[in-house]
């Protein structure tokens, strides 16, 4: 693959991710970090959690994406009574043809929004399971691909909510990050009541990129170099998760790969064909924390995962040029 | 367990240093012996746990059969218990080691008696620090004997202990000290609290045996490295314990003046060197004097510091008038033209006859008032040629008897002896000189006495048995050399009312042929200087001349008892003293065969002087300012010098072709003229930047990324947009070559490393600057980076020896 040839699919991809970012930011105001990152999500391949109080916007973020993309959308709202089938689909008895036919559940679109996702019986939440990793969804004994790209976009409420169910550990883990909305700031909370007064932002979005278009980009995120010193980097802070005696889960293989996956489109979308490692550490809380289990200890210091994975991230040192020797003596602190 | 061999180790490692007194290694196996018999006494008391009390007395006993059957086991029974017998043949060769010992000079041969003594004081002091370090458990205190132990070779012999040997000894007392330590907390038993994860509760010794280790080696190592590396000291061998200083052996402390520092130089001159050679007018042969010792303080002769006023300077024409000179004698006047050797360093006292009236010489040289020494605080005397005019008293024996009483001034300064003179000596004096009646006629006598008739012999093997080292060389030994022989005079001299001082200088010398005469080291010397009213000073001659004597010793005319003039020179054990120095045959004795000790000995013979050392060691003093500012400065230099190689390797960017390896890690800036590949430039760039960060005190965080360095230093600490853009360039550049697959172009860097150096500068303090630029903390953390490698490198070295499979309880 030549050099030009990526520079310039990365230059189509950075105009194109920066013309669906100001979609949603002319919906969503003053969150350009949660847009990003979901942005990331989507040209990573991975699934987004988003996870706030009720009212901070995360429906309308989750559908402002899908709408500035000209792709099916389907949304389904999680409710306590959700059955499996009313996600991946059913077969219903055609009586015409004698046969059984197979009606598609939401799930088989480009974007699905879950809507409170944590409000569904665990049974329900898992039949997400196989169509997140596995884009597929299997029904009866019959297998049905699901479309590329494939991204579901789950809200939840904290689950110190009434009526919720926690996620489950594994489905947590098939989330490649989980960002917090947090309440807008005040002057665009004022703007929004503005905005927001009249009419529907969301309505007036017109999709800015095709489906077509985003395959493109996820191609060109998959060609973004990383280099030995930034995977030895990224196993190191996986690892750190793992001996740290604040948790009691680590973070599993499959988040090192999201990280690194995540952190090719974060570099991709900044305009570069390789990543460095402040794109690890950028990425690193939101794609780690919500697949870690604090330990007791922790736990009575109130220490959140979040805080754990900051401190490793202040603790692992950086790949660089430095000599070994050099690191060691200035690291160890003595 | 432990304790015990330790202690027997630690005797034996500073028993090693007394390996110059002995010739031969028999001393080394029998004190073994003996040190291995009470350790292992000690060792069994340990294991069951007999009291403490006991130990000793068994070991004692131990060390007694083991003497017995060592020593005398023909006398014992079964040739191991003492009997009568084998304690009287121990006896005997104790007597007979003590006379050994009074008659060796160290190092002294392997005799039965000598080893004896030897083998039982290191078993006794062995004793001692077992009953301090195990059973009375202080094993600092145990250092005590070790000391003693210790002292004794640093004491005796004036070569200084070799440096392996002391630090054998220290690691012997460390390692004592260690394992003390470690018996004292492997006590306290197991910790209570332990982490879930640790694996044993087994407290863990480790840790502190090797930071006692750690202190151990790094005090050894700093012992035996500062006095090499201090300039002043420099000059000295390491351990110089009475190096130079003639305090040696208990007994001839006495009259020993210390060493002037500035005469190091000389001391250090190979054997037979020239000191100086000089014509003499009337070819006549002189004592030269360097200096003048006019101090008795009952344990040597020094001199006051003499003072060169500037109207006594050499080229105002005369000197100052002989002290005492005032009657009319007959003079003698000759002219000297003397020449110092090159190789002469720190000579400041110029060698003359006695005594000058005129001296030429260049430099700033002044004559003492009192004394007559020449002496200069700026020049030295080495290489110099100057010509000397003295105007020597002929007296007549008729004078001398009628020189009066000396002056309340003289008699003040050069009758003064100390109060706690031996009573003996005092006696001894009048005894020798009873039945003479003038002063004169009591100091020829005394010369007399010590060269002819008071039998003493010429040695340098001197021994003293701790008495006073006068008594013992005036009533005892009788044994000596020059410096006993001058010093004894002149006390001896200053009892009986005459005003004496010691000379110190040089004989006159052998003749080279024609009325050339040249000195060399050999030739130094000491002689008493008698005063008598009207005459002045006058030199006598006690020290035996001739090749049993000092070789080019003479005396002079004047020193002679009246009758028989030819034959004074004749001694028991001098069998042909020349009688007549001018001649040839002075040649031939000097160049007879001298022990090196010997000479060695004569070397030593330097008089101490306390305000004059300010004056002749200001250049040392500068000298080692300067050297130490030069040490001081080796951090500084290192930092520049490796910025100066990184700076260069931040400038010149390989060419296109070389690159590639933009994902090596580290590489290492290549050979040093070429082009330098991306890789080793970047690792130029980011040590550069680390090392400039820790000097100005922003130190990089280990998990701190490039980028995220430079958005730090810019936002906090306001750079301007030059600085700004410098860092950022930087950061881009480095992970690029670290982290893309092709580094793409990459420009000289140096530039900007300049920029960001400037600008980190200007947010500091001056003085931290200051700092930078002279101690800079960087280079300072890299040295002790090596030193914490190289305690790491001895704990590994430790840790290779074979470990006991650890037992669980």
């Amino acid at each position: 693959m030549a050099v030009s040839h990526d520079v310039g699919q990365l230059e189509d991809l950075v105009t194109t991710a920066h013309r669906i970012r100001q979609a949603i930011e002319s919906v969503i105001e003053g969150k350009t970090d949660v847009v990003r990152l979901t942005m990331t999500v989507l040209l990573a391949e991975g699934h987004l959690l988003i996870e706030d109080v009720p009212g901070v916007g995360k429906t309308m973020l989750a559908k402002a994406l899908a709408r500035s993309i000209d792709c099916p959308v389907r949304r389904v709202q999680f409710t306590p009574d959700l059955l499996p089938s009313d996600i991946t689909g059913v077969s219903a008895y055609n009586q015409q043809t004698r046969e059984f036919e197979f009606k598609p559940g939401p799930v088989f679109a480009n974007i699905v929004v879950g809507d409170e996702i944590n409000r569904a019986s665990p049974k329900t939440q898992s039949a997400l399971l196989e169509c997140m990793e596995e884009h597929q969804v299997t029904v009866d004994g019959t297998t049905y691909a699901l479309d590329t790209p494939f991204m579901v976009i789950a809200t939840q409420n904290p689950i110190e909510m009434e009526g919720t169910y926690p996620l489950p550990e594994a489905q947590r883990d098939r989330f490649t990050a989980r960002i917090a909305m947090g309440y807008p700031k005040p002057a665009a909370e004022l703007e929004m009541l503005d905005v927001h007064g009249a009419a529907s932002p969301l309505d007036k979005l017109e999709p800015v990129a095709t489906t077509a278009e985003i395959k493109a980009l996820i191609d060109a995120v998959r060609a973004v170099y990383v280099s030995q010193p930034i995977k030895r980097y990224a196993v190191d802070l996986v690892t750190a998760t793992r001996q740290t005696p604040d948790l009691r889960l680590g973070a599993s293989p499959r988040s090192t790969l999201q990280l690194v996956r995540a952190a090719r489109a974060h570099a991709a979308m900044e305009g570069r064909d390789y990543v460095i490692p402040d794109d690890l550490q950028e990425l690193a809380v939101p794609v780690l924390a919500h697949r870690l289990l604090p330990s007791i200890e922790a736990q009575g210091q109130r220490r959140h995962p979040e805080q754990v994975v900051a401190d490793l991230l202040r603790r692992v040192p950086v790949p660089d040029a430095r000599p070994e020797a050099g690191r060691g003596g200035a690291g160890s602190g003595r | 367990m432990r304790l015990p061999i330790a202690s027997g180790v630690a005797t034996a490692a500073v028993a090693s240093t007394l390996y110059p007194l002995f010739q031969g290694l028999t001393w080394w196996w029998t004190g073994l012996g003996a040190l291995l018999v009470i350790t292992l006494i000690g060792v069994l008391a340990s294991r069951y746990t007999v009291p403490g009390w006991l130990v000793p007395p068994v070991q004692i006993a131990g060390l007694w059969i083991y003497l017995t059957a060592v020593f005398a086991s023909g006398e014992a029974w079964a040739g191991l218990f003492p009997t009568r017998e084998s304690v009287l043949v121990l006896a005997t060769s104790v007597a007979d080691g003590f006379a050994d010992i009074q008659r060796f000079a160290a190092p002294v041969p392997a005799a039965p008696g000598i080893m004896l003594l030897t083998a039982g004081g290191i078993g006794l002091i062995g004793v001692l620090v077992d009953l301090l370090a195990v059973r009375t458990r202080r094993a600092a205190l145990a250092g005590l004997p070790l000391l003693t132990l210790f002292i004794v070779p640093a004491e005796i012999v004036t070569e200084p202990i070799a440096w392996p040997a002391f630090i054998l000894g220290a690691a012997g007392y460390s390692w004592l000290l260690v394992a003390d330590g470690h018996e004292r907390i492997g006590h306290w038993g197991r910790a209570v609290l332990v982490r879930r994860r640790t694996a044993a509760g087994v407290p863990g010794t480790t840790p502190l045996r090797l930071s006692g280790k750690r202190v151990g080696v790094t005090a050894i190592a700093l012992a035996i490295l500062l006095p090499a590396l201090v300039p002043t000291l420099a000059p000295n061998p390491l351990f110089g314990f009475g190096v130079g200083g003639t305090g040696i052996g208990g007994g001839n402390t006495i009259s020993i003046p210390n060493p002037i520092v500035g005469l190091q130089g000389q001391l250090q001159l190979p054997q037979n060197a020239t000191v100086l050679t000089y014509t003499s007018s009337d070819n006549v042969p002189r004592y030269l004097r360097l200096w003048s010792l006019d101090l008795f303080t009952g344990e040597q002769w020094t001199m006051t510091a003499p003072t060169g006023m500037a109207e006594n300077r050499v080229d105002n024409g005369a000197l100052p008038a002989p002290p005492g000179a005032t009657a009319p004698i007959q003079t003698r006047a000759a002219d000297l033209e003397i020449s110092i050797s090159d190789s002469v360093n720190n000579m400041q006292f110029l060698p003359l006859p006695y005594p000058p009236r005129n001296v030429e010489a260049e430099g700033d040289w002044r004559a003492d008032q009192d004394s007559l020494m020449v002496f200069s605080t700026r020049d030295q005397a080495g290489g110099l040629n100057y010509r000397v005019r003295l105007e020597e008293p002929m007296p007549t024996r008729s004078a001398l008897e009628r020189a009066g009483p000396p002056s309340a001034e003289i008699a003040d300064r050069y009758l003064r002896l100390p109060r706690d003179l031996p009573q003996e000596i005092r006696d001894l004096a009048d005894g020798v000189t009873a039945g003479q009646r003038t002063p004169y006629d009591k100091a020829v006598r005394l010369q007399e006495w010590f060269t002819t008739d008071g039998d003493f012999a010429y040695s340098l093997q001197t021994a003293g048995n701790g008495n006073s080292a006068l008594v013992d060389f005036l009533i005892y030994s009788k044994t000596g050399y020059c410096e006993q022989f001058a010093a004894s005079m002149a006390v001896m001299a200053r009892i009986l009312g005459i005003p004496a001082r010691v000379a110190v200088g040089y004989t006159s010398g052998t003749n080279t042929g024609g009325n050339v005469w040249q000195v060399g080291t050999h030739d130094m010397h000491a002689w008493p200087e008698l005063y008598f009213e009207g005459i002045g000073w006058l030199a006598f001659e006690p020290t035996p001349s001739g090749s049993l004597g000092q070789g080019t010793a003479r005396q002079p005319d004047y020193t002679r008892p009246a009758p028989e003039t030819s034959d004074t020179g004749t001694q028991d054990d001098t069998p042909s003293a020349t009688s007549s120095p001018e001649a040839g045959g002075a040649a031939g004795e000097s160049a007879a065969p001298r022990n090196p000790r010997q000479l060695d000995r004569e070397g030593t013979l330097v008089p101490s002087v306390t305000a004059e050392e300010e004056g002749t060691s200001l250049g040392v003093w500068f000298a080692a300012g300067l050297a130490v500012l030069v040490v001081l400065l080796i951090p500084a230099a290192a930092r520049r010098i490796m910025r100066h190689r990184r700076l260069q390797a931040a400038g010149r960017p390989a060419p296109r072709a070389a690159r590639g390896t933009a994902v090596a890690m580290a590489g290492s800036v290549a050979d040093r003229d070429g082009p330098v590949t991306p890789a080793g430039m970047v690792s130029a760039v980011v040590a550069e930047l680390d090392d400039a960060l820790y000097d100005y005190g922003m130190e990089r965080q280990p998990s701190e990324t490039s980028r995220a360095l430079a958005r730090r230093l810019s936002t906090q600490h306001g750079f301007d947009p030059e600085a700004t853009a410098a860092i950022s360039r930087l950061a881009v550049v480095t992970e690029r070559v670290l982290f893309a697959r092709t580094p793409g172009e990459t420009g000289p860097l140096a530039q900007d490393l300049r920029v960001l150096r400037r600008a980190l500068a200007a947010t500091v303090s001056r003085g931290r600057r200051i700092r930078v630029a002279l101690m800079p903390p960087s280079t300072l953390r890299r040295i002790r980076g090596l030193g914490g490698r190289i305690l790491d490198g001895f704990d590994r070295l430790e840790n290779l020896r074979v470990r006991r499979p650890e037992r669980r309880a």
